[in-house]
């Protein structure tokens, strides 16, 4: 009687449109907290900018896990997934409590196509790349792959993707600049050193810049540097965080996208053999609609228009806005951020974001989380915090989103100073969920507890002649009137690693009329009638 | 023979005096430096200045202003004409004989362009004018409302931007009619709180600076922003005609109104870069205001204009910053 009861609650709220998102962490068993430097106050930068979270099924049974990176005082976790709601932490048993240190980013896929998603994981410091051995344990292979680095760097978002299409997958890392805490200067060192009068921590502005690497995969299990070759290295002005990719110009190369922190945002458009030119300033995704350099933080790329094209979104620093970018095509963006209802939150520092939909209506919505660099802010009792909430905006359609967070149920009013967020329908239910991680706190899991009665489909492309995580394939989903495309990527977000699985919502539509993939290699191919609310399964045809 | 070997055992004497002299007053010995100095003779050029520059820095620019002047003017050596330009000016602004301290300074500046150390003095030099001014206006007119605007100011560039409004609203309650004051709170409003409540105060203060001065065409354009980041883009159009129509020399409102004109941009924007020809967003908005126009070639031109004005400066204070956080070489 009280299931019937509850059963019919949900289908009420459902009915009446109504969305709850709520913070089921501690019941999923996240509750370890993940330490990233200082509460009150913060001595140096390297505190503020991590970390990460990533879905990725490393055991191959068909359910998102989770991995979350720790800043210094802690160790990133991997948590299985049960399958019944609850995740376990399995660090240990898969052989990642060895790195310690300041991670900062991650990112996955299967970067030696044996079938098993491997991980990468950024430090300030040295990264780690661990080779998932048949989904019972993971090999840090960082030495082997030629990954070591020749010095401290700090490493920030990275992302896999193979640009020059012969079916591995190669790496791309951001870099923020150079630190070392001997020589940075303290709190209130130098003008640069204050926020609104407080003494904070230095950077990123006075900060010697670094440059973006490139690796290439040599497909035997190693990489080699290509950032000097590539023209990656070139752009040596900026301060690197979130990177997202995508075919941005429509040439079906993939192009590289990194969110810069007060500097102009770098937009890496793939000539193709090897090299990529920085088009950025051209392309309208360097600056604000102004002209001015914001302090990019994450990035999402997601079609919200519904014409076929990549468009991009940033998280930005407080007193500026986010930044909402529609893609012209040919690589040209007009930033539409007032047009599309996204001008008002001025107030948070945004991080980790990205498009999903929510209410599987077929138009992607916009989920974004927040929580100040400075936690000295609290002491000036304004409505600029170091904890704060996360925002969803729901798309309209027409270009418009609105601002639903107030009404969007008890985990997004939840206060943390959060940092990277990645989205998976971890339990296949239709509904998309968003894994956050908190500095100094365990994560938040935000699940719908309203289900919506709208339909979805759920693909997870497994490439062949092309690298096996299908990273760069297109794919392209009609469902009577909906027309909907996204990108199998690795990277986003902030530092974090969605789950490689593409979900579409598909309204009211029982089924799909066709899925259209044009897979890395060049082939294409066309499913028809495909039925909808499950996760199918693609694997590239063999020549 | 003898006589000869004399003077020149007396020269080097001298000579040696003169150098343990500028030796000392190199290590910022200036007591020692002076004492050493005050024995060389009164005709060794590099002795005098040395021995005025160690007066000046031990406490004795009334003993030293006139050699200070002197060197400043004639010294052929340009390190210690500098020297003694910059100590006459330190002498200057303690003594506060500030009708010296700005010739000085002018020649100075002239002649050193760029100088650190000169630059300094001319910082050290307005900062005490403007000390002197707000002594003597806290003391003299505690009770006006310009000690209030000033306080606010002040507020301001601390970014305690709260505190700053409280003191505009003062300066208000004191001189309702006075100019400036309720833009001047409106802003402090904007930069205080991103909340709506607060939005809406801001218009309104910048509508009462409308009302006492029609013509502002700062505060009508502040209003277009507020509507517009309301979400109310229709709305702030009229505002932004407003002003650009009340100073035909406002760039700011020209950009907004391409921004909502994306077919007329191009001649509103062209007419901005030409009103400034360093306003940075101007030539990015025209930049792709061209390439939306596919006149790539135009839209090259507009993109080096921007890149040249977007670069960082360059000086000893950038490089300065761009080295922190470097190890030191070994």
């Amino acid at each position: 009687m009280r299931w019937a009861g509850l059963a019919g609650a949900v289908f009420l709220a459902a009915a009446a449109g109504r969305v709850e998102f709520r913070n089921v962490a501690a019941e999923a068993g996240l509750t370890a907290s993940f330490p990233n430097g200082g509460n009150q106050s913060k001595r140096f930068i390297v505190e503020t900018t991590g970390s990460g979270a990533a879905f990725l099924d490393y055991d191959n049974d068909g359910l998102p896990d989770i991995f979350l990176v720790s800043g210094e005082g802690g160790l990133s976790r991997l948590y299985h997934n049960d399958g019944n709601g609850r995740f376990t932490d399995v660090t240990a048993k898969m052989e990642l409590d060895r790195a310690t240190g300041w991670g900062q980013g991650v990112c996955a896929a299967d970067y030696d196509n044996d079938g098993y998603t491997d991980l990468f994981v950024t430090y300030w410091g040295q990264n780690h790349l661990y080779r998932n051995v048949r989904g019972e344990r993971f090999e840090d292979v960082t030495a082997r792959a030629g990954l070591r680095q020749d010095r401290v760097r700090y490493n920030t978002g990275c992302a896999f993707l193979d640009y020059d299409r012969d079916g591995h997958a190669d790496l791309f890392v951001a870099n923020y600049l150079k630190f070392d805490p001997a020589t940075t200067p303290q709190p209130g060192a130098n003008p640069l050193c204050f926020y609104r009068g407080l003494a904070v921590a230095c950077g990123p502005r006075g900060l010697p810049f670094d440059r973006n690497i490139l690796y290439h995969n040599n497909g035997d299990g190693t990489f080699t540097d290509v950032s000097e070759a590539s023209g990656v290295a070139a752009p040596d002005q900026n301060y690197s965080l979130g990177v997202v990719t995508g075919d941005f110009n429509g040439d079906g190369l993939t192009d590289i996208y990194v969110a810069c922190d007060r500097t102009p945002s770098l937009l890496y458009i793939n000539l193709g053999k090897g090299k990529f030119a920085e088009e950025a300033v051209l392309g309208g995704v360097a600056f604000d609609a102004d002209g001015r350099a914001m302090s990019g933080m994450g990035v999402a790329a997601g079609d919200y228009d519904g014409d076929g094209l990549p468009d991009l979104f940033r998280s930005n620093f407080s007193d500026e806005r986010e930044t909402l970018y529609r893609n012209r095509g040919g690589g040209e963006f007009d930033e539409v951020t007032a047009a599309a209802g996204l001008a008002r939150n001025t107030r948070y520092v945004g991080w980790g974001c990205g498009f999903f939909d929510f209410d599987n209506d077929g138009r992607p919505d916009l989920l974004l989380v927040n929580g100040h660099v400075f936690p000295e802010v609290d002491r000036l009792g304004i409505d600029i915090r170091f904890r704060d909430h996360a925002i969803l905006y729901r798309n309209l359609g027409g270009g418009k989103f609105e601002d639903i967070t107030a009404s969007a149920g008890p985990g997004l009013a939840e206060r943390q100073s959060a940092r990277g967020a990645a989205f998976a329908d971890y339990d296949n239910d239709g509904a998309v969920e968003v894994l956050i991680n908190n500095q100094n706190a365990p994560p938040t899991l935000l699940r719908q507890t309203a289900k919506t009665a709208n339909h979805w489909i759920t693909l997870k492309l497994t490439g062949t002649r092309s690298n096996r995580s299908a990273l760069g394939a297109k794919v392209r989903v009609v469902a009577g009137a909906l027309a909907q495309t996204d990108d199998v990527r690795s990277g986003g977000s902030y530092l974090s690693q969605n789950d490689l699985r593409l979900h579409f919502g598909l309204g009211a539509a029982a089924k799909v009329d066709r899925v259209e993939i044009e897979w890395p290699s060049g082939g294409r191919q066309v499913l028809l009638d495909v039925g909808a609310d499950r996760v199918v399964e693609v694997t590239e045809p063999r020549p | 023979m003898r006589g000869i070997s004399l003077l020149v055992i007396a020269a080097t004497l001298a000579a040696q005096t003169t150098a343990d002299g500028v030796a000392a007053f190199g290590r910022g010995h200036y007591t020692e430096a002076r004492a050493i100095l005050e024995k060389a003779p009164a005709s060794d050029a590099t002795a005098q200045t040395f021995l005025a520059l160690s007066r000046a820095a031990t406490g004795g620019c009334d003993a030293a202003r006139n050699d200070l002047t002197d060197q400043f003017a004639h010294n052929p050596d340009a390190a210690q004409r500098r020297l003694a330009g910059i100590a006459l000016v330190q002498c200057g602004l303690a003594q506060n004989r500030m009708a010296e301290v700005w010739p000085a300074l002018d020649q100075l500046q002239k002649a050193y362009p760029g100088d650190a150390d000169v630059l300094y003095e001319v910082a050290k030099a307005h900062r005490k004018g403007w000390d002197d001014a707000v002594f003597q206006l806290y003391q003299k007119s505690p009770g006006s409302f310009r000690v209030n605007q000033l306080s606010g100011e002040i507020l301001e560039t601390e970014g305690r931007y709260a505190d700053a409004a409280a003191e505009y609203r003062k300066a208000i309650e004191k001189n309702p009619a006075a100019l400036n004051l309720h833009f001047r709170l409106g802003r402090s409003l904007l930069l205080q709180s991103h909340e709506a409540a607060n939005l809406k105060e801001a218009q309104k203060e910048f509508e009462a600076e409308l009302a006492l001065n029609p013509s502002d065409a700062v505060a009508e354009f502040e209003i277009g922003k507020i509507l517009q980041g309301e979400q109310k883009a229709a709305a702030a159009v009229p505002h932004f005609e407003k002003a650009a129509a009340l100073d035909p020399n406002f760039a700011e409102p020209l950009l907004e109104l391409a921004k909502t004109k994306p077919a007329g941009a191009i001649p509103l924007l062209e007419r901005a870069v030409k009103l400034q020809p360093d306003n940075q967003s101007a030539h990015y908005a025209l930049m792709l205001a061209y390439r939306n126009a596919g006149r790539t070639a135009d839209a090259q031109r507009e993109k080096a204009i921007f890149d040249k004005l977007n670069r960082p400066p360059e000086g000893e204070f950038t490089d300065f910053l761009k080295k922190l956080g470097e190890k030191p070489k070994q």
